[in-house]
Order: C-alpha cells, then sequence, then structure tokens
C-alpha cells in the first residue's frame, strides 16, 4: 500500500509538489480521505491507479485520480461528502467486470471501491430474504445458502467475481434470467449514500412497500444514482431436479427455431445457452469435451422444477429438437456429468483467450424469433470486415453475444470492432430489439440512446436522475448522452488544483 | 362532480396517443383543470376523496392491440384495454399474463399497472412490475415518453416502468404497455386445511418453506372471511376456524402429486379437515379469492404488507377485533375488512391504534385501502411513511411540477 511520504515517485508534479507542501486542494482531499479510511484503503500512486483505468471494457481508458476501499455506509457516506465538499467526482465500482465501461471515471476523480463492504448481514428463510453488503460476489452468497433449500436466482457468467452492488447497478442477468428474472426481480430493497452523501433505504423486506416502486427505478441505474451500500434481495426455492441436455444441430437456423418451438410448446426452460461453431471449436481445442467441430450449433438446454415432472418436458424438448434435424441429444444423467455440461459453458470465455490477444463481448438483443435473422447478420458482418466473431449467449432471452475477436495493438482493428459492433446493433434494433440485454450503456453505447429514445423520453430520464443525482458529480457522463457544457465542466472539476486541459 | 359517475360532459376521451398528450398539454398551457386518469372505474374512490372538480380522462378507446408476435410470447397493447380482452386474445395462443384481477371484466391494463393490482398468484408469479417490458406515458406537462421496449431482457436506460407500476395515476398517464407473458397451465387444484388456531397455521406456513411442493398461491381466511368467500363462491368450507388453501397449477399428473405431497407434510400439523377441489370448483373458488379483497362495502378495507413470520399474531389480533382477513399467506400481504360496528371515525382510528402497534415499523406497513367517502379526508393512507418518502416527494414535483395529475390523490400520500 501507498504511503504518501515515501511513495510519491510516480505522482505527477503539481500533485507532488502540494503534497510535499502539505497544503492545496489535492492534498487536503487526501488528508481528509485518509482520515475517514485509513491509509492503507487509499491509493494514489499513478502506478497502482493503472489497474483502475479501466473494467472488462478494455477500449477506452481513464484512470481516477484516487481510489478508496470503504468497509462501512458511513465511511462512504463522509467521503461522498467531501468529494461535495471539493466539487471532485466520484463513482462506485465493485469487481470492474463490466462491459460497457461503466468503471470509467472520465475525466478522473474519486473511485470508490466496495470490495472490502462483503459481509452477509442477514438470512431470513422463512420470509426468503438476504441482507448483503455490495461488494460480496453474487457465486459466494449462494456458496453460503448452499443446503438451505434456497439459493440467489440471478447468475451473471461473471458470477465468481462480480458484486451484488455491481449486479444491482447493471440489472444483471445471465443463463437463468429465461426461468427465473434478471436482478430487478429479485431485490426487495435496498440501502444507498445518494450523490450529496444522505443515507436513504428503499423498499425493504417485505413482499410490497407502499408508495412509488423507487428500489425497482434505482435498479439498472448504472451507478448514476448513488452508491448502494446495502441490499435486501429475494431468496429462490432451490429445484428439486435438474435434466441437463446438449443438444448438437447441423446448422445454426436448426437450432434457433428448435428454441422458438420449444418455448412456443408452453416450456419455459431454466436455460438455453446456445454456442456455435467458432465456440465449440475454440472450447473443444481447450478443454476436449469431446463436442463435434463440424456442428453448427449446440444448445445446452436445461429444464429444472419437481422431478416428477421433468420427463415428460424432456421427452417434449427431444421431440422438438428432432423434428428440428438435431445430430444427437446428450444427457446428463449424473451430477457430475451436468456439472461436465455446464463447465463447458462457462469455460467458453477462458477459452477464447485462446483464439486471439483481445476480444470485445457485444450485448444485442432481438426478439427470440428473429435470432436466425441477426445470426446471419453476424456472419456477413464478419465476412466484411474479415473479422472472426463466435457467439455463445443466452439465446432463450434473445439476448446474443458476438465476441468479436482482435488485436488490441492494432489501432485499424480497434476501429474495425468499433465498426462492426455499431452495425450489429444497429441491426439488432432494426429487427425490433435493443442495443443491450445485461451490460448496460456505460460510455460504450451513450451514443445510441438517442437513437432508441427520443428527446422528450430521455428529458424524462434526466429528470429521474436529477432525483438523486441533481450535480451529476456521481458516475457522471454515463447513460445519458451529456450536454456539451456538463462534459467540459467534468474536465475541469476532477482535478482539484490543476488546471483543466486547454 | 363526483369521480365515480361516468358520461359527463368534461369528459374526455382520447382516441390516440398523441391526442392524448396534446390534450394535456393544451390543459398544462391554459385551462391548468386536475386531471383524473381512469380505467375501468372499478376502484375510484379507493384512497381517495370522491368528490372534486376536474376533467376525467377515460382511456376506454385506447383498446388496441398494437402488436402480438405470438411465439416471442409479448404483447404491446393500448393501456384502455381490459383485462379480460387481453386475456381471451392471448388464451387463444395457450398464454397469459399471470396477475389475478379483481372485476377483470371492467378493469384496465393501465389501471392494473397505476394501483400495483396482485392477487394469490403472486407467489410464485410475481406482480405487474415483472411483466412490464415497456411503456409509454404521459406527463402532466402532455410529454408522451417511453421506456424500456418490446424485448423480454433490455436494460437501455432507466426503468421508469417501475416507476409508474403503483403511482396511482399521480405521475403521468399510462398509454401504451409491452408485456410479457408466460404459457398457461394445463390444470389447477386447490387444497383447503381447516385449523383450530393461528399458532398451527403459522407452523404449517413456516413448513411451505421447505415443502417439497410448488404452491402457486398460498391463501389464508379467518372465519369471518370465510364466510363471505363462501357465500360469494358458493363452495363450501369451514367457517368456524381458520382456513388455509392451497393451490397447485401445472400439468394434471403434477398437480395431483403436490395436491396428495402436501396433505401428507401437513398431517402433523393436525388440521381438523382438508379437502381438494378441482375442475368448475377449484376454479369458482379461486375467483372468490381473487375478488375477496376488493369487492366491499364494508366501512374500511385495510391492506398490510407484513413479514410472513410476523403474519399471524397480526392476524391473531385483527380477527380478536372482529376485522374478516383475507391473506396472500406466503407473502404477508393483508387484507381486512372492518365490521360494520366500526361506525366512527373515532372508533376506526382506535381499532388501527391496536393493530399498528403489532407492527414493526421498520418491516411492515398498514395502509387504509378503501373507506367511507366521508373520512377518507381524516384517515391516513399510511400509518407509518414508506422509506424513501421525500424522493417520491421530489419524483412527483419532477414529473408533475403543476400538481395537475390526480392531485388529490397525492395530497392524500403526502400527508402522512
Ligand atoms: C466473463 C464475463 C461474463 C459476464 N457475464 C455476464 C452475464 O451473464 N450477465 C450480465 O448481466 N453481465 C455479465 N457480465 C458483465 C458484468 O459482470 C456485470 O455487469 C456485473 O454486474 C458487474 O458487476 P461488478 O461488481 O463487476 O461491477 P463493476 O464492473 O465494478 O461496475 C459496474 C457498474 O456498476 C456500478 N456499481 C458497482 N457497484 C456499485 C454500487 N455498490 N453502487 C452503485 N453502483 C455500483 C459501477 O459504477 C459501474 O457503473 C460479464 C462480464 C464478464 C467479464
Ligand atoms: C389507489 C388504489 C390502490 C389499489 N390497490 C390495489 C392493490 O394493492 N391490490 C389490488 O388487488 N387492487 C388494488 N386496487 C384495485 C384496482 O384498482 C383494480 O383492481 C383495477 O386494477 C383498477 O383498474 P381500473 O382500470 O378499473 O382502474 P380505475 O378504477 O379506473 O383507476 C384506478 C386508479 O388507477 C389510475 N389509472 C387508471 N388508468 C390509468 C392509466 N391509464 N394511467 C394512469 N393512471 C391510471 C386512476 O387514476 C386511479 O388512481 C387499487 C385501486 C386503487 C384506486
Amino acid at each position: 500500500m501507498v504511503d504518501p511520504a515515501n511513495q510519491t515517485s510516480h505522482l505527477s508534479a503539481p500533485v507532488l509538489e502540494e503534497l510535499e507542501r502539505g497544503s492545496g486542494p489535492f492534498s487536503s482531499l487526501i488528508q481528509q480521505l485518509t482520515q475517514i479510511v485509513g491509509k492503507k484503503a487509499l491509493l494514489y500512486d499513478a502506478d497502482e491507479l493503472l489497474v483502475y483505468e479501466c473494467d472488462g471494457y478494455i477500449v477506452d481508458k481513464s484512470a481516477p485520480d484516487i481510489v478508496v476501499f470503504p468497509t462501512s455506509t458511513e465511511q462512504v457516506s463522509s467521503i461522498v461528502k467531501i468529494c461535495n465538499q471539493f466539487n471532485v467526482p466520484f463513482l462506485a465500482r465493485g469487481a470492474g467486470t463490466s462491459l460497457s465501461g461503466g468503471c470509467l471515471p472520465i475525466g478522473g476523480g474519486v473511485m470508490i471501491v466496495l470490495t472490502r463492504m462483503k459481509q452477509i448481514l442477514e438470512i431470513n428463510l422463512r420470509d426468503r430474504y438476504a441482507v448483503v453488503e455490495p461488494g460480496m460476489v453474487n457465486l459466494h452468497l449462494t456458496n453460503a445458502l448452499k443446503g438451505t433449500g434456497y439459493h440467489y436466482a440471478p447468475d451473471p457468467s461473471s458470477q465468481g467475481s462480480c458484486t451484488i452492488g455491481g449486479n444491482i447497478a447493471t440489472n444483471s442477468g445471465g443463463p437463468h434470467t429465461l426461468k427465473y428474472g434478471v436482478t430487478t426481480n429479485h431485490v426487495l430493497g435496498l440501502e444507498a449514500v445518494l450523490p450529496d452523501g444522505s443515507i436513504i433505504n428503499l423498499g425493504g423486506p417485505t413482499a410490497e412497500t407502499p408508495g412509488y416502486d423507487l428500489h425497482g427505478v434505482y435498479v439498472g441505474n448504472e451507478g448514476t444514482f448513488g452508491i448502494c451500500t446495502k441490499a435486501i434481495v429475494r431468496l429462490t426455492r432451490d429445484p428439486e431436479a435438474h435434466r441437463t441436455m446438449l443438444a448438437v444441430f447441423h446448422t445454426i437456423s436448426d437450432a434457433t427455431r428448435a428454441i422458438s418451438e420449444i418455448i412456443a410448446a408452453g416450456i419455459i426452460p431454466s436455460a438455453l445457452e446456445m454456442m456455435d461453431q467458432g465456440i465449440i471449436q475454440a472450447i473443444e481445442e481447450a478443454f476436449h469435451f469431446g463436442f463435434p467441430l463440424d456442428a453448427g450449433a449446440v444448445l445446452l438446454i436445461e429444464v429444472d422444477g419437481l422431478d416428477i415432472a421433468l420427463d415428460e418436458e424432456v421427452r417434449q424438448i427431444v421431440d422438438i429438437c428432432n423434428s428440428h434435424n438435431v445430430r444427437e441429444i446428450q444427457r446428463a444423467d449424473t451430477p457430475e456429468e451436468r456439472q461436465l455440461i455446464w463447465k463447458s459453458r462457462k469455460q467458453a470465455f477462458g477459452a477464447i483467450g485462446r483464439l486471439s490477444p483481445s476480444y470485445c463481448t457485444q450485448d444485442g438483443v432481438v426478439p427470440r424469433t428473429r435470432l436466425p435473422e441477426i445470426l446471419e447478420f453476424i456472419e456477413a458482418t464478419s465476412e466484411k470486415y474479415g473479422m472472426r466473431i463466435v457467439n455463445v449467449f443466452h439465446a432463450g432471452d434473445g439476448n446474443v453475444h458476438p465476441i468479436l475477436l482482435f488485436d488490441e495493438r492494432d489501432q485499424d482493428q480497434i476501429q474495425q470492432v468499433l465498426e462492426a459492433s455499431e452495425e450489429i446493433l444497429s441491426k439488432c434494433l432494426e429487427l425490433g430489439g435493443s442495443v443491450t440485454g445485461e451490460h448496460g450503456i456505460g460510455v460504450e453505447k451513450i451514443n445510441f440512446m438517442s437513437r432508441i429514445f427520443n428527446e422528450t423520453d430521455l428529458s424524462q430520464m434526466e429528470k429521474v436522475r436529477n432525483i438523486f443525482n441533481p450535480r451529476q458529480i456521481c458516475s457522471r457522463d454515463k447513460v445519458l448522452p451529456p450536454h456539451q457544457t456538463d462534459l467540459q465542466a467534468s474536465v475541469t472539476q476532477s482535478h482539484p488544483g490543476r488546471r483543466a486541459p486547454h | 362532480m363526483t369521480l365515480t359517475h361516468s358520461g359527463t360532459p368534461e369528459d374526455f376521451v382520447p382516441a390516440s396517443q398523441p391526442e392524448l398528450s396534446r390534450f394535456l398539454s393544451e390543459n398544462a398551457t391554459s385551462a391548468h383543470q386536475q386531471i383524473f386518469p381512469v380505467g375501468g372505474r372499478t376502484s375510484l374512490s379507493v384512497c381517495c376523496p370522491d368528490s372534486h372538480s376536474g376533467t376525467l380522462v377515460c382511456m376506454s378507446q385506447l383498446h388496441r392491440v398494437v402488436d402480438y408476435p405470438v411465439r416471442d410470447m409479448t404483447i404491446t397493447v393500448e393501456a384502455g384495454m381490459r383485462l379480460d380482452q387481453l386475456n381471451e386474445i392471448v388464451s387463444a395462443e395457450g398464454q397469459r399474463l399471470p396477475i389475478d384481477v379483481p372485476q377483470s371484466n371492467r378493469a384496465t391494463i393501465g389501471g392494473v399497472i397505476a394501483t400495483n393490482t396482485s392477487g394469490p398468484r403472486r407467489f410464485s408469479y410475481g406482480t405487474i412490475r415483472d411483466y412490464v417490458i415497456g411503456i409509454s406515458a404521459v406527463d402532466g406537462a402532455g410529454n408522451l415518453f417511453k421506456s424500456g421496449g418490446r424485448v423480454v431482457k433490455n436494460v437501455a436506460g432507466y426503468d421508469l416502468g417501475k416507476m409508474l407500476v403503483g403511482s396511482l395515476g399521480t405521475l403521468a398517464v399510462i398509454s401504451q404497455v409491452s408485456l410479457n407473458l408466460r404459457p398457461k397451465p394445463e390444470c389447477m387444484q386447490l387444497v383447503w386445511f381447516e385449523f383450530s388456531s393461528c399458532e398451527s397455521v403459522d407452523q404449517a406456513l413456516e413448513a411451505i418453506v421447505t415443502s417439497g411442493t410448488r404452491p402457486t398461491a398460498v391463501e389464508y381466511c379467518n372465519s369471518k372471511a370465510a364466510r363471505q368467500i363462501v357465500a360469494e363462491s358458493r363452495i363450501e368450507l369451514p367457517m368456524e376456524n381458520h382456513v388455509v388453501c392451497i393451490c397447485y397449477e401445472g400439468p394434471e399428473k403434477v398437480v395431483k402429486w403436490q395436491a396428495q405431497q402436501i396433505i401428507e407434510e401437513w398431517r402433523s400439523f393436525s388440521p381438523l379437515s382438508v379437502q381438494i377441489i378441482e375442475g368448475t370448483h377449484a376454479a369458482r373458488l379461486y375467483h372468490a379469492f381473487v375478488e375477496y379483497q376488493t369487492s366491499s362495502d364494508d366501512p374500511v378495507t385495510l391492506k398490510a404488507m407484513l413479514l410472513p413470520s410476523q403474519m399471524m399474531s397480526f392476524i391473531e389480533t385483527a380477527t380478536r377485533l372482529n376485522i374478516a382477513i383475507q391473506a396472500h399467506a406466503a407473502d404477508g400481504i393483508v387484507y381486512g375488512h372492518l365490521p360494520d360496528s366500526a361506525s366512527s371515525l373515532e372508533d376506526v382510528n382506535q381499532i388501527l391504534e391496536q393493530l399498528t402497534t403489532g407492527i414493526d415499523s421498520r418491516t411492515g406497513y398498514l395502509t387504509i385501502y378503501q373507506c367511507e367517502s366521508d373520512w377518507s379526508e381524516s384517515l391516513p393512507l399510511f400509518c407509518s411513511p414508506p422509506a424513501g418518502w421525500e424522493l417520491m416527494r421530489q419524483l412527483k414535483q419532477a414529473l408533475d411540477p403543476q400538481q395537475l395529475l390526480n392531485s388529490p390523490r397525492f395530497a392524500k400520500l403526502v400527508k402522512h
């Protein structure tokens, strides 16, 4: 950890000078923050800040000036009040797995990292809720519930590292969204520090609370409504049994038609994940699961519920797959086999690392029945740019994740990734969908907002944001396209005591 | 003018969203009339003094299907569509919106969203907030805006749909909604149990947490409510004790297995009697549970939102006070109808005081749902203010700065 007394060599000259003098705004900001959290919970060394210059979205980068690690709501509130006093912008960060640049501190400022606030405060099975701190890793909550017959349903593929606070901010989904819903369906209430430092509670542990559903409005705010410091989440019964299958298809369109048909038959599988040929080959190369390399697509299908109900559902699914030219269906008969099948899905991203130095995961959505069209379009885009694009995604929700493979060191390729992404997402909109199903707008997709929504829509959203965050001091320039004047202000205000670049 | 009467000359009946928007915009710049959005008028007097001057904006002409891509299991409709009409359309495709709505032949989807109506099925299917994927509405100044979209998964922008669910028409007039649908189950059965005490009901309800079955709904009624439900449904229920009625839906084989299984599991709580109800009888009884919460001419109807673990002690007090109680028991949502003997404001306040002493103010709320019209000014809507109240007030101010939308209802909210 940094000790300002002997580790200031990487700091910029004006800051260093200030710190040596022990006066000036930057220096007193650090002093005051140190008083709240202690030296060990503060970073401002340029080298160490590099870690925080981006999240899972690596295309844009911008380092914060200071990173703090609070351990309590009161500390968060005091930090925020000090930022207000110094007029320095700030933003929250969980595990930094955001894929849309939600953690990018535009113009610098203070980053409040919540990973030390990771306690479970209460588990109440009778009333089916848990109260957790925001830095709790998603999977750790479900692990803590093992054996109780309950779990926390939202399970993003990043659940081993992402935090509940980050999930709430982005309204995360996951493979089980199709049946169990996204994060907002599982948040009963929360505590948050508003951008002025005040502490509020919204909703509560009861199934319903009177008044406006503000916790519902809060979920998915992408960090722009203040900092969530506590969450009351709904717990879900574990299903009694699962049936997990891998259906191997010759072509993508057979697979997507089967998906549509399964759901139209009144079966809501708990997961319906698709992997295309590119990803199958990558997974196979890396892990040797035994997938046929020439298959057009593989569907991971899982149904869950009461044991007595499942065989009939499986029979119907097999019939539907057969009528769509399925090549083979592998069934998991033991928990070990089920785990193996899921492993292939969960390690897909790891396998991609072997294919190319960098990759960009897109997050478009189309109505389920338009999947064949968007997948064809993605293939055509891949050919057009001569860029490899592989697909692994939550097919049951129509949420596609084309993964664009590129080399970050090549500027031309970065430009091509941006253009190809733009084309794919525009096509999603044209097909009646959206540009983000679960990763959020962040900074990445901010330009799309004025294409999806008109000025009135955006101005209503702005009114709502301004109730929480009137001065836009918290997570500025995210979600809503900024007004030009604000952009300038952010650059000026974020570096107290330093001059704005001209 | 009385809100509950219809067809007055000053009613405005928009035929399209732009027309609604134009009307509200003109009103905001010139007439400054109070605007009262109305759907099916099934409960306009709820929580509200029922006579004001102003304009009723009737949504009855905005009742079209905008888009129904059947295989995507989503539907977009105008907000004035009646629930029965909606159900009929989607039911023909083997689908449904699994939200229970009283008087569904009249209630509109806009009204259901504005009032956050829900019934027994909320235990397994959630509430209307879980089904609204996109929404359009017009604010007090006439701004037509939307959020969300028509796909089941979408996180572009803030979720203004959540803001409008339960907003009682005080923030904007909901004009169009996109909804997620679910498959219609093959069959439904109910199993009722009669218990002699609140304590044994509580034990049985606790066992739901680990039951091998997955109920769709868990309803409770005390003997006074049971009598009214029997009168309504003409299905025999025990009327001297406490009744818990469990509902199962799904494939017939699975439903039947569960009904037997719960009887087995609950044997140890010594129910006085048990019965399985199937077919049209089950549908009739279920319907009576859905209607019961609202169809009342009792002096006051209460709604309590409690933790399930604290619910039975509240119900015990309420039963002692001669209040008829129905509860969505596994969710802790309780409806209570006060007895006719509560004939003065003083009586009602006394009853409220006794009821609220049992409620933990951090985890429970009591609200006045409906009351005699001349009491509604004096009775608090919420017996304790909800969390985030100041932000709610600011939200109203931001969306309806001139306080034109349903402001008497909002003023009622503000008082407490
Ligand atoms: C391999 C991989 C797989 C993924 N799979 C999925 C998936 O299946 N589904 C899915 O939805 N996402 C997925 N993601 C994206 C990402 O994991 C989610 O968006 C996740 O919710 C982010 O959590 P986090 O803790 O990392 O938040 P961060 O990345 O740290 O932050 C994300 C946003 O939330 C804000 N934030 C964080 N904590 C708080 C807080 N306490 N209060 C207020 N704002 C806060 C930040 O300011 C930022 O705007 C995946 C990412 C990766 C890298
Ligand atoms: C204040 C209130 C609370 C209620 N709470 C519950 C509850 O918790 N549980 C329950 O089961 N039932 C509840 N009800 C009953 C519920 O009103 C009916 O079951 C039905 O859903 C209402 O539909 P409607 O079309 O008849 O609405 P109406 O009776 O016409 O209107 C009811 C309310 O909704 C508003 N409204 C109607 N249409 C629109 C629209 N398009 N845009 C904006 N606002 C509109 C009205 O201004 C009014 O405030 C409540 C009713 C009211 C008035």
